[in-house]
């Protein structure tokens, strides 16, 4: 890792020697690969090796940013020269800068970020795998006849970091998925169902055959589907569209968001928002967890933070720049891009799904959502929707095209069960979990 | 495994030249049926604005050359940022792991210098196009003024200003040798105002031309479009749910298409038989007042292309006429699996993806109603101003499209704005519920971006107002 932080700190001086106050330079070197199998074909083989230097520098607190995969001598010192230039044309406030201190322990130890099996395992069992997630998929029903494709997935990456106050520091994760995404057929009707798993490590990413099942089951269990009636009831958020709820959650939390007076949570820190069933915590140094890291984009250290706890608004999620601005401290959540999630999740609770849905009178369970605007605003929240009718705490029948509309604030409240499912395949994630009334809109 | 090596002696990230291409498609070829080459360099400048100043300037620059090697059905890619022959040779290598025909090599020969493509990105475009950073400053500067002029309820102004040019050079093993130079400039304007309630604003624009778009359609326009979608919101009330006749308004309705037919109509989902288009070319899919186009080849918009990204020029093509389907948009390589011609949809986000059958520009001509005849035909329903955006499931047909700005019809008027409305449909039963198109079709203000399968590419979208019997409007209130 010398070498990749080497770069990190050249970088670093040649944006203070052309005239930036301060300098944080990241180099990230990956190393990708996928496959795709259709049917009894490795459709698809992508394998290759990407570097990307990024570089954010300031001048007198103005702010400008380079991303770059030009890493030859000219073309580095054409493009610091040009940002550090660009920075004059930005008006800076005092609340721009680098984090104040070296982070005290940024230590990786524990955290099992990397796997060696993920760059160790032959590329033609990743392709054997791709084949039995297609050929163990249509094999559980005759129904399923097609497929958008079985994908193998994983990459390594080293991230690198260094800044003008004589940071410098590394680690490196590894990441590995497998998606099936069979298509059910029965006369005309076509129905897709997918099922993702991800992990650090081959070693505990979820079977083959599981996958693949799961995502046949979630096929042929739509079809036959029909419109819901328009009604207001119970619903159950399954945990992979319960982890995008919390997605949005996120980005009211976001002080980015709250900064710019786009969150229906600004303002209410120490507040009840939700129900006594809603902890949501934000925790860097899970191990094993995919949105684990050391440190954030920043170089500031990652830690625990209980976001809202039982119902009441704790904290918002900062970078070094709103922390300052909204007189808070970083909590490590630097992106590259602004301010992301760590792993974000919702404290799961003690039942099962199924007994979330023996527990319902008359509801929807939802298994998929389509679209993706939020007004973070208002909180004012609709999705396109997918799953099946609950009725005395049974599943009744398919149904899909509808819709579910509330309100973050209404539906935060209104959570009266969590089950028992999280899992960290994802960086935002959360357990099933039930609002005990918001509007379905079919028919 | 993962290392580093010393900065390379060659002064700059130079595009390869033909003897290269010729020797990297060769050895490719060795094992294929067909290979490309795409060389790419993209500078893109941007400046954002927030609470009132220039908040940060960024430049992104991305620079690689992604190989590709075709056997049958399999593809192998790879890519890579070194562009030293030695680095793309290696590249080769591995892209060529996938196919194992053990076919004769074959040479490869290539004109000493690539064909440039036609210009179409309008005629103010300097060969290296690139703003001064004053000249970002001075737009988003005029964006803040006049989004705070056009209302006291604005509290927010968040702006951001980019411009970008992207190099590509495509390189075939048949021998194709194209490169094109695509500028991409946007505007984009969101406001937040305080009335009632909170509500939300956004108007973008710009397109494949230079910035002096922006003397057209001016920075103030945007700013005060993006103000009053914002005000607005303010007084929205909570939409209702259920079903609706619904009148889609000119423009960004073309949204609607897009999702509702133009997926599913993408040549791979064809091919693969997963689309509930699939074997559908001649048979009735729509109302027969519905007529959708993708066209390529406008210039300026923001999906438009000489080349696409694979060398074919971009095209018109009717897709569905008169409530007909026509035809697929394709790329090459499931254009010659379906025994077809690429239609110049072969797209990708960067060198670093695989190119897919893509939209470009997709709207639908106009008809013979006017605005009033349409609106005053709804006794109770609702009328979607604008989009946000939308979504599709491509086996079933299922989508939902988010609105930007909609208000109730009742009695044949537009009377209370409505807050957050998704609406959601079946592709082929909504287009079968077109019942009237009106005269007054144009293209979308210039902000759309499309994802396909994690890769993100402009695109353009257009529409004439038009009414869709009885859908399902995706609100929280169940008065009346």
């Amino acid at each position: 890792m010398e070498r990749e932080l080497e770069l990190a700190r050249h970088v670093v001086d040649l944006a203070i020697r052309a005239g930036a106050h301060e300098a944080e330079a990241s180099y990230t070197v990956s190393q990708r690969f996928s496959t795709e199998a259709r049917g009894d074909l490795i459709a698809k083989l992508e394998q290759s090796v990407s570097r990307q230097l990024g570089l954010r520098v300031f001048r007198s607190h103005a702010k400008a940013t380079l991303a770059t995969t030009d890493l030859s001598e000219e073309g580095l010192l054409g493009f610091v020269g040009e940002v550090v230039d660009a920075a004059r044309f930005a008006e800076g406030d005092v609340y721009g800068g680098l984090p104040d201190a070296l982070p005290p322990d940024a230590s990786d130890a524990g955290l099992f970020m990397y796997a060696q099996d993920v760059s160790e395992r032959p590329a033609r069992a990743k392709m054997g795998d791709a084949l039995e997630l297609e050929s163990i998929a249509r094999a559980i029903d005759s129904r399923i006849v097609n497929s958008g494709g079985s994908r193998v997935a994983d990459s390594t990456q080293l991230t690198a970091l260094a800044n003008s106050n004589g940071l410098a520091a590394a680690y490196r994760t590894s990441h590995a998925s497998i998606v099936a995404a069979p298509i059910a057929v029965d006369g005309a009707a076509k129905v897709a169902g997918s099922y993702r798993a991800a992990s650090r490590s081959y070693a505990t990413l979820e079977a083959v055959g599981a996958v693949a099942s799961k995502a046949a089951r979630r096929a042929l269990g739509m079809l036959g589907a029909r419109k819901p009636a328009t009604m207001k009831c119970a619903v159950i958020f399954e945990r992979d569209v319960a982890a995008a709820v919390l997605a949005d959650i996120f980005n009211a939390i976001s002080a980015e968001n709250v900064a710019a007076g786009n969150s229906f949570l600004s303002d209410r820190i120490g507040e009840r928002v939700g129900s006594d069933r809603v902890t949501i915590v934000d925790d860097g140094r899970l191990p094993f967890c995919l949105g684990t890291s050391p440190f954030d984009a920043e170089g500031v250290p990652t830690g625990r933070h209980v976001v809202l706890d039982r119902g009441t608004l704790r904290t918002f999620l900062y970078d070094t720049y709103y922390a300052r601005k909204l007189g808070s401290a970083s909590t490590g959540n630097a992106s590259a891009g602004g301010i992301g999630p760590n792993n974000f999740y919702l404290e799961p609770g003690e039942r099962s799904l199924e007994d979330l849905v023996a527990a319902t009178a008359r509801g929807v369970l939802v298994m998929d959502t389509i679209g993706f605007s939020t007004e973070y605003v208002t909180g004012t929240y609709s999705r396109g929707a997918r799953g099946y009718y609950v009725e005395n705490g049974e599943i009744a029948y398919p149904i899909d095209e509808f819709t579910v509309a509330g309100n973050l604030t209404g539906m935060l409240a209104a959570v009266d069960a969590v089950a028992n499912d999280l899992a960290f395949d994802q960086t935002i994630v959360s357990p099933s979990f039930r609002v005990a009334e918001m509007t379905v809109s079919g028919t | 495994m993962q290392r580093i090596e010393r900065l390379p002696a060659n002064p700059r990230a130079m595009q390869p030249d033909a003897q290269v291409f010729e020797r990297v498609l060769t050895r490719a070829l060795g094992s294929g049926d067909y290979a490309d080459a795409f060389y790419e360099r993209r500078v893109t400048r941007s400046f954002r604005l927030q609470d009132g100043r220039i908040r940060e300037a960024a430049i992104a620059v991305s620079s690689g050359v992604g190989i590709r090697v075709i056997s049958g059905e399999r593809t192998g890619y790879a890519y890579s940022e070194d562009l030293s022959e030695r680095a793309l040779l290696e590249t080769t290598r591995v892209a060529a792991l996938i196919a194992s025909n053990g076919a004769d090599a074959r040479e490869v020969a290539l004109p000493a210098r690539p064909e440039r493509a036609a210009q179409m990105y309008g005629p103010s475009v300097p060969e290296r196009l690139r703003a001064e950073p004053a000249t970002y400053v001075d737009l988003l500067t005029r964006v803040d003024v006049a989004a705070r002029a056009a209302d006291p309820r604005v509290r927010t102004v968040n702006a951001t200003c980019a411009d970008q040019l992207q190099e590509v050079v495509i390189a075939t093993s048949d021998g194709r040798y194209i490169s094109d130079v695509r500028p991409l400039v946007s505007l984009a304007v969101q406001c937040f105002a305080l009335g009632k309630e909170r509500g939300s604003g956004y108007c973008g624009d710009g397109g494949r031309t230079s910035i002096d778009v922006f003397l057209e359609r001016s920075p103030e326009q945007i700013a005060r479009e993006a103000a009053r979608v914002a005000c607005v919101n303010c007084d929205a009330v909570e939409t209702p749910a259920g079903e609706f006749d619904v009148v889609v308004g000119a423009g960004s309705g073309g949204v609607l298409l897009h999702e509702a037919v133009g997926h599913g109509l993408e040549g791979d989902f064809n091919r693969q038989g997963t689309s509930l288009y699939s074997g559908r070319v001649g048979e009735r899919v729509a109302s027969e007042l519905v007529t959708i186009c993708d066209d390529g080849d406008i210039p300026c918009e923001r999906g438009s292309l000489a080349v696409d990204d694979e060398g074919t020029p971009g095209q018109h093509k009717v897709l569905v006429e008169n409530g007909i389907l026509r035809g697929y948009m394709h790329d090459r390589l499931n254009a010659r699996l379906m025994g077809t011609s690429s239609t110049g949809s072969g797209r990708r986000e960067s060198f670093r993806s695989l190119p897919q059958p893509r939209m470009c520009n997709t709207y639908m001509p106009g008809g013979g109603s006017t605005v009033d005849e349409i609106v005053g035909s709804v006794k109770r329903g609702i009328f979607a101003a604008s989009f946000a955006g939308g979504q599709v499931e491509i086996s079933k047909g299922d989508f939902v499209f988010m609105l930007g700005e909609g208000y109730l019809i009742e009695d044949g008027k537009l009377t209370s704005p409505i807050r957050g409305a998704s609406l959601v449909g079946n592709g082929p039963d909504a287009m079968n519920r077109v019942v009237m198109v009106g005269n007054d079709s144009r293209l979308a203000p210039r902000s759309y971006t499309c994802g396909k399968a994690g890769q993100f590419v402009p695109v353009g979208v257009g529409m004439p107002t038009i009414k869709l019997e009885k859908l399902t409007v995706g609100g929280s209130s169940l008065g009346a």
